[in-house]
C-alpha cells in the first residue's frame, strides 16, 4: 500500500530575476514499511522536495497525496505526516520532555488524556522517562533528536519525515537513532530519510533515491543499486606471501597478484585459482561490491550542483 | 479547538511562569518610564497641581498602549522567534489551520497579557495616587479596542512572515500605537471626528476614558461604531495573514530567517 505519492514535483525560484528550477518533475512513492533514502548534494532540491510533501512548500507543478490525501488542499493529510526538519530544532526548548509531546500530541489534533498516554508510552519506548520532567534545553542531543522523532510519533502517523536525524550526534547516539528508524518502519510506516551520512542510508533504507541539480538521477531498491554499481572481481587475501610455484601458476590463468591479495577478474576462474592455493591459509574471499558512497558520488559528479546560494 | 486553546493556555504559562524574570522585567520597567514620566510632568506643573480626570485618561491610554504593545509583538514576534528555534515549520503541518492555531495562541495568552497589565495598573495607581473606577460598562467598550489590537497584530504578523524582520517596524509602529490609544480622539470635532471613527482602536480607547475617567455612561451608538471598527480591522487583519503564508509558502520562505 502507497503511503506517500508524490508525481512530478517542480519548484523554482527566483535568482537574480531569473526564475531557476529548483526541483524538476520530481516523482516519489513509498510503501508502507519502506524507507526511503533520499539523497543528493548540497542545494540539489531535497529540501525543497521533502517541504512541497509536508505541505510547507507550495509547487509550481505536480501533486502530492498522503494516504490517499493532499496536504495542499485537505488538512487532515497532515494527520497521516509527522516530520523531523533540519536536526533537533523542533521542540519548544523551555519546555520538559513531557510538556512538548503533549502540546505536540494537541496540535496534531488528539485530546489531552490520549496525548499525555501516547507521550508517557513513548517516552518509555524511547528510553527517556527519566528525563520526562527536564526541560529541552538541558537534555544532550542525543537526548533531544530522540525526543524530536518520539514528537513526530506522537499522533501515530503513517508517513515520517526525517531530515538528517542522525546529523551532529555521537556514535552512541547515532546507533540508537538507526535502531529507532528501523523498529519505526517494521510498524508497518513509511520512513523518507535523508543523511549526507550515506553509510547510514545503505544500512536503513530499502530503496534510494538521488536527486541532483533539481532531478531524480537514479532510483531503485538499495541492493539492486550496489548491485548494478558493483564489479564482477573477487579479491583473495592470504595470510603470508605466495610461494614461486603458486606465484606462476596464478598469474598464468590471468589473476593478478599484489603482495598477500589475489585479484580474479574473471569469476569462473575463481575455484581454479581457489584450488592452487589450496591448503595456504585465507584472510577473506570477497566480492568486488560497491557502496553507496562510490555510487552517490559517479552519479553526482557526472551533473555538478546548483548554486550554493540557491535554497536547498 | 477547546482542547488546543487549553494546550496553548499551559504552555504560555508554563513559559511565563518557568521564566518569570523576564515577565517581572517588563512590568517593572512599563511602570518606570510612566512613573518617570508623570514625575517630569509634575516638576513642570509644580507640586501643587492637581492631574484629576486628566491623570486617568492619561493612565488609561498608557496601559492600553502597552496591552497593544503586548500583542503586537507577541505573534509578530513569535512568529519570527519560532522561525529561528525550528518550531514554527511544526506549526504549519497541523491538521489545525495557521489562522486557527495563532488566534487560539493569541487569545490564550491575551490571559498572560492581562495580569501583567494588572500589575502594572495596580503599581502606576498606586504610585500616582490615580483612582480609576472599573464598572461592568467597561467590557465591551474594552473588547473593541482587543479585536482592533488583534487585527493590527495579525496584519503585523503577515508582514513578519512576508518580510522575516520586523523588529524596526515594530519599533516605529509603537509610536503610531501611542498616538492612536493616548490621543483624546473623541474630543475632536467635525471631519476629524469620522477619521477618529476609521482608525484602529481609537474608537474604543476613547469609549474607555469617557467611562473610566470621566465617569460617563456607555452610548450604545458609539459603542456599536467602535464595534464595527474593531471586527473590520480583526477581519483585515486575519485575511492578510492567509494570504501571507500563501505567499510564503509559495515563495517558500516559511521557514527561514
Amino acid at each position: 500500500m502507497q503511503i506517500l505519492e508524490a508525481q512530478t514535483l517542480k519548484k523554482s525560484y527566483p535568482v537574480e530575476g531569473q526564475a531557476v528550477l529548483a526541483v524538476r518533475d520530481v516523482s516519489l512513492n513509498i510503501a508502507a514499511g519502506e524507507v526511503l533514502a533520499f539523497l543528493g548534494p548540497n542545494g540539489a532540491g531535497k529540501t525543497t522536495t521533502i517541504k512541497m510533501i509536508a505541505g510547507l512548500i507550495l509547487p509550481d507543478a505536480g501533486w502530492v497525496r498522503i494516504a490517499g490525501r493532499n496536504p495542499h488542499q485537505d488538512a487532515k493529510a497532515l494527520r497521516s505526516l509527522g516530520a523531523v526538519l533540519e536536526g533537533n530544532r523542533n521542540l519548544y526548548w523551555r519546555l520538559t520532555a513531557a510538556e512538548n509531546l503533549e502540546y505536540f500530541g494537541v496540535l496534531r489534533g488528539l485530546s489531552r488524556r490520549v496525548a499525555r498516554q501516547r507521550g508517557q508510552t513513548l517516552l518509555e519506548r524511547f528510553e527517556l522517562t527519566e528525563k520526562r520532567k527536564t526541560v529541552v534545553q538541558a537534555l544532550s542531543r542525543g537526548m533531544q533528536q530522540k525526543l524530536a522523532i518520539a514528537v513526530a510519533l506522537i499522533h501515530d502517523p503513517q508517513l515520517l519525515l526525517l531530515d538528517e536525524p542522525t546529523l551532529g550526534l555521537d556514535v552512541e547516539a547515532t546507533q540508537t537513532v538507526k535502531t529507532l528508524v528501523r523498529e519505526i518502519a517494521a510498524e508497518g510506516r513509511a520512513i523518507l530519510l535523508t543523511t549526507h551520512q550515506l553509510d547510514i542510508a545503505e544500512e536503513l533504507s530499502d530503496r534510494v533515491a538521488i536527486i541532483n541539480q533539481g532531478k531524480i538521477v537514479a532510483e531503485e531498491p538499495t541492493a539492486e543499486l550496489i548491485r548494478q554499481f558493483s564489479g564482477t572481481a573477487y579479491t583473495v587475501e592470504l595470510e603470508a606471501e605466495l610461494d614461486g610455484d603458486r606465484l606462476q601458476k596464478i598469474e598464468a590463468v590471468g589473476a593478478v597478484v599484489q603482495a598477500h591479495t589475489v585479484i580474479v577478474r574473471d569469476p569462473a576462474l575463481l575455484y581454479h585459482v581457489l584450488d592452487i592455493l589450496k591448503p595456504l591459509p585465507l584472510v577473506k574471499v570477497e566480492k568486488d561490491r560497491a557502496n553507496l558512497t562510490d555510487i552517490f558520488l559517479t552519479l553526482t559528479q557526472a551533473h555538478p550542483g546548483l548554486p550554493p546560494d540557491l535554497n536547498d | 479547538m477547546t482542547e488546543l486553546f487549553l494546550a496553548e493556555l499551559r504552555r504560555s504559562w508554563i513559559q511565563l511562569l518557568r521564566y518569570s524574570t523576564e515577565a517581572i522585567a517588563g512590568i517593572v520597567i512599563t511602570t518606570v518610564v510612566f512613573y518617570g514620566l508623570f514625575l517630569s510632568a509634575q516638576y513642570m506643573a509644580g507640586p501643587n497641581l492637581q492631574f484629576g480626570e486628566r491623570l486617568d485618561s492619561v493612565i488609561i491610554g498608557y496601559v492600553l498602549w502597552t496591552l497593544a504593545l503586548f500583542i503586537m509583538t507577541d505573534i509578530a514576534g513569535n512568529l519570527q522567534r519560532e522561525a529561528q528555534t525550528g518550531t514554527l515549520e511544526q506549526l504549519f503541518i497541523s491538521p489545525y489551520s495557521a489562522t486557527q492555531v495563532f488566534l487560539t495562541r493569541a487569545i490564550a495568552s491575551l490571559s498572560i497579557q492581562l495580569t501583567l497589565l494588572a500589575g502594572i495598573l495596580g503599581t502606576i495607581m498606586l504610585l500616582t495616587g490615580s483612582r480609576l473606577s472599573f464598572p461592568l460598562a467597561v467590557l465591551p467598550a474594552f473588547i473593541t479596542v482587543l479585536l482592533g489590537a488583534y487585527g493590527l497584530a495579525f496584519a503585523m504578523g503577515s508582514l513578519s512572515l512576508l518580510l522575516k524582520q520586523v523588529q524596526q517596524l515594530l519599533g516605529i509602529f509603537q509610536f503610531a500605537l501611542l498616538f492612536l490609544l493616548a490621543v483624546p480622539s473623541e474630543s475632536w470635532t467635525g471631519s476629524l471626528k469620522l477619521l477618529a471613527l476609521l482608525l484602529p482602536m481609537a474608537p474604543g480607547a476613547g469609549l474607555l476614558r469617557q467611562v473610566m475617567a470621566q465617569g460617563q455612561p456607555l452610548q450604545p451608538i458609539p459603542l456599536l461604531l467602535a464595534m464595527v471598527n474593531g471586527a473590520l480591522y480583526l477581519t483585515f487583519g486575519l485575511v492578510m495573514f492567509r494570504l501571507a503564508e500563501r505567499e510564503t509558502k509559495r515563495r517558500g520562505k516559511l521557514g527561514g530567517y
